[in-house]
């Protein structure tokens, strides 16, 4: 075995740039057995190693940098949830990141991304102008000092074409349920979650603190999000940037609109239906049964599980920033996703996450299951409920 | 004071109640020694062989036995629990509840009670791997030396068909719960451990797998006297053991878990690779460990067992435990540490470590002591009761031992005022 000289001064920069309990860790190589990339063959799975990655961190040795080393990481916090010593390592991961992001050796595919986020305040290289396109037709109304909720759409929702109709379900069912709610529009900017993640602080910070100034100057008490991924960024990253909202995931407002009865669903629509749990929803948020409850209140909807579900559900693979980054059909986690929801005979896999419809739908369309199985958002299967 | 006030009360009869108790007792101190089991010896009882001489706990618990017996300062109640307990040190009134065994001095274990009775119970020393009989005696060298009848079975017709097989008047149905008031000068308190609740360790497959057992069980599968004759078999099909996963730190280190080293798991699960290296010496055996732990001359054991071929080491804390449907064998994986590779190993048998959690954490006494987070109890506190053995912290047997003749002294001392 080679003998390798310790870099303190990167380990101690790593520490700084935000991986603070990167010396916690005892390698005992649990977060790597339980990481969904043991999962999968391929590239990734080979080299992504997030309990060796750590220790060449605190060692502060080089060799972890590459998009299918360091940057694999989904942040699906499977492991994080089991560490025995409770260290945070997606934590770890963005520090890591970061020291790279700051010196502009982030992986090529992330780089329009960020270019994106910066000129245009969305991950999509969308025009800022075109934010509310998605709502043409629909007549949504803007947040003012009258409205209870500010709806905050995911950029995925504002632009992508096929994720523009959960956008506009999450709308039709929350007008159903009464709810008083309005967006902003163009003047809005992503919230920062996956940049954050993807490791550029500043980038993340300037997104951040520009809605904040929006939100806080139009008077936003309450937020509710269509991605689990903005919750989990209003509610953990923005308070110490000034931003104090209450923020719920549109499935907790809508289960609880149906647990009142102020929301009627017709059941025309509804049938077997397998639920998989978005990472950010489960287990970043400790949200699994409002969408579950939702799903119950639609009248002869018979909820399926995955055999992974709730804390152990695996991940669709477009965290962290990886639904930027290509990985190859038969090394992706949403295949493994896909081929369960089929094996529990259902003919309806719903989730709650932009990114997830986006990774199952394409895995679902790949292998060619799309007759089998159709990928839907639980806001649309409200909506075709109604 | 004179030796009448040198009156002591233990409770828990497993090694520590009872070293405590006889060391006691046989420097002049009158002791009453309570067990809620109805025979003594604790955990202790269920072990196959102690390490790391590999001789069996019956030889040491026998001699104890053949202690009490012979000593008249010794009074031993089974079946016994504390109903209430308050005073200080000098001056405790304890009352007792004892349950009824339904079977009195008389009996003389020739087993015609069990032989008739057919309802059949999980058999609690075999960590209910076994049934047994509901008129049975404990193990086969419990002591007292007498069979006991389950409460669930009487008032019904086949505590009625025992009483009838006895050829000998010692079943007794009509026996009722009694109380007991004893005044006693110290109280020692030596309810021991019990094994981590390992299901709470999903991923390990405790509960969901039959052939994913405890360390604790795999003691029993392999005792002479334990539910298989000694034979290690597979519980799910009772095909012989051909290979073992030996998973360390089954919930312990863990600050979801258990977050303290039990300190006796890794010479436990050395030891049971012995058990199964010497039962069938074609098997193989996998021990995944976080780090072994094998303290001050325990590493002469370590380094035994480590010199056999067929026990592979690897560092690895294991993160999954599946079962294989092609071969129907346990599949174990997780990250094998030293070589950064996957660890993917088929075995007939998985057994998770499994940690000690004081007695203390669920059944604390009613006067106060010191305790730590996890309820180990870390001083007398304002109560003066007297902590002995795994209560205080998790010990093997030669420790336990030490800790409670130490523990003997202080109650001699403190029943005397001194």
């Amino acid at each position: 075995m080679e003998t390798k000289i310790p870099f303190l001064e990167v380990s101690d920069a790593i520490v700084m740039s935000g991986a603070e309990t990167l010396y916690w860790c005892m390698q005992c190589g649990l977060c790597t057995g339980t990481c969904p990339w043991r999962l999968v063959p391929g590239e990734a799975s080979e080299q992504f190693n997030v309990r060796l990655v750590q220790r060449m961190g605190q060692l502060g040795l080089e060799g972890f940098e590459s998009e299918n080393c360091l940057f694999a990481c989904t942040t699906c916090r499977a492991c994080v949830d089991r560490c025995p010593r409770g260290v945070d390592i997606i934590g770890n991961i963005r520090g890591m990141r970061a020291m790279l992001a700051e010196v502009g050796t982030i992986p090529p595919s992330l780089k329009p991304i960020a270019g994106s986020l910066h000129s245009q305040g969305n991950p999509w290289s969308g025009p800022r102008e075109k934010r509310t396109e998605w709502t043409e037709g629909l007549d949504v109304p803007a947040f003012s000092a009258d409205t209870e909720y500010l709806l905050f759409v995911c950029c995925t929702s504002c632009y992508d074409i096929r994720s523009r109709k959960i956008a506009k379900a999450v709308v039709t069912s929350l007008r159903a349920a009464g709810i008083s709610f309005g967006i902003v529009g163009a003047e809005e900017s992503c919230c920062g979650e996956s940049i954050r993640k993807i490791g550029d602080e500043a980038l993340f910070s300037k997104l951040a603190e520009s809605n904040i100034n929006l939100y806080n100057g139009k008077g936003v008490k309450k937020i509710i999000v269509t991605s689990p991924h903005c919750l989990y960024t209003f509610n953990n990253e923005y308070p110490e940037l000034g931003g104090e909202y209450e923020v719920y995931h549109y499935t907790e407002i809508l289960a609880q609109a149906a647990a009142e009865g102020k929301i009627s669903l017709s059941g025309k629509m509804a049938g077997e239906v397998v639920m998989h749990d978005p990472c950010y929803l489960g287990r970043h948020n400790d949200i699994y049964d409002a969408p579950r409850n939702l799903i119950t209140s639609i009248p002869g909807a018979d909820i399926k599980e995955l055999a992974r579900n709730r804390k152990n559900s695996v991940c669709c693979g477009g965290g962290g920033g990886r639904v930027w980054m290509e990985t190859k059909a038969g090394e992706r986690f949403a295949e493994l996703r896909i081929t369960e929801a089929i094996e529990s005979g259902a003919k309806t896999l719903v989730t709650s996450c932009p990114y997830c419809i986006t990774m199952l739908e394409d895995s679902c369309n790949v292998m060619g299951k799309q007759s089998e199985l159709k990928v839907m958002d639980l806001s649309e299967l409200v909506a075709e409920n109604l | 004071m004179g030796d009448e006030n040198r009156k002591i009360l233990v409770v828990g009869g497993g090694i520590s109640g009872i070293t405590a108790a006889i060391e006691a007792a046989e420097a002049g101190a009158e002791v009453t020694l309570i067990e809620r089991n109805p025979y003594l010896g604790g955990r202790v009882t269920q072990l196959n062989q102690y390490f790391p001489k590999l001789c069996p706990p019956t030889c040491g618990l026998e001699i104890n036995f053949r202690r009490i017996k012979q000593n008249p300062k010794i009074s031993v109640y089974t079946l016994a629990e504390i109903e209430s307990l308050s005073g200080s040190p000098g001056n405790y009134q304890a009352v007792l509840k004892l349950n009824p065994r339904y079977v009195n001095d008389n009996c003389t274990c020739c087993g015609k009670c069990s032989e008739v009775c057919e309802t059949q119970i999980p058999n609690p020393v075999n960590y209910g791997m076994d049934t047994m009989p509901a008129a049975y005696l404990p193990h086969a060298m419990a002591f007292p030396f007498k069979y006991v009848l389950d409460p669930g079975i009487v008032g019904t017709e086949e505590a009625r068909k025992c009483l009838d097989a006895c050829k000998y008047n010692a079943i007794d149905l009509d026996m009722q719960p009694a109380s007991l008031n004893l005044n006693v000068g110290s109280v020692v308190w030596a309810t021991g451990w019990d094994p981590y609740e390992v299901e709470k360790v999903d991923y390990l497959g405790f509960g969901k797998y039959p052939d994913v057992i405890t360390s604790v069980m795999f003691e029993r599968l392999s005792a002479y006297n334990g539910p298989t004759g000694g034979k290690i078999i597979r519980p799910s099909d009772g095909k012989p053991v051909q290979s073992i996963a030996l998973v360390q730190c089954a919930g312990s280190r863990d600050e979801n878990h258990l977050a303290y080293c039990s300190g006796i798991c890794c010479l436990a699960s050395l030891k049971h690779a012995t058990y199964l290296r010497e039962k069938n010496p074609d098997s193989k055996v996998y021990m995944f460990y976080i780090d072994i732990r094998a303290m001050g001359k325990y590493e002469d054991f370590y380094v035994k067992v480590q010199s056999d071929e067929n026990v592979v080491l690897t560092k690895s804390k294991i993160a999954r435990v599946s079962i294989d449907r092609e071969s129907g064998q346990m599949l174990v994986e997780g990250e094998d540490i030293g070589r950064s590779e996957k660890v993917k190993q088929l075995v007939d048998l998985v057994v998770l470590a499994v940690g000690m959690k004081p007695g203390t954490a669920s059944c604390k006494p009613s006067l106060d002591m010191d305790y730590d987070d996890f309820g180990f109890v870390t001083g007398s506190g304002s109560s003066g009761l007297i902590p002995a053995g795994c209560v205080k912290a998790p010990m093997e047997v030669a420790a336990s031992l030490q800790d409670s003749t130490a523990a003997a002294l202080k109650a001699i001392s403190t029943a005397m005022g001194r």
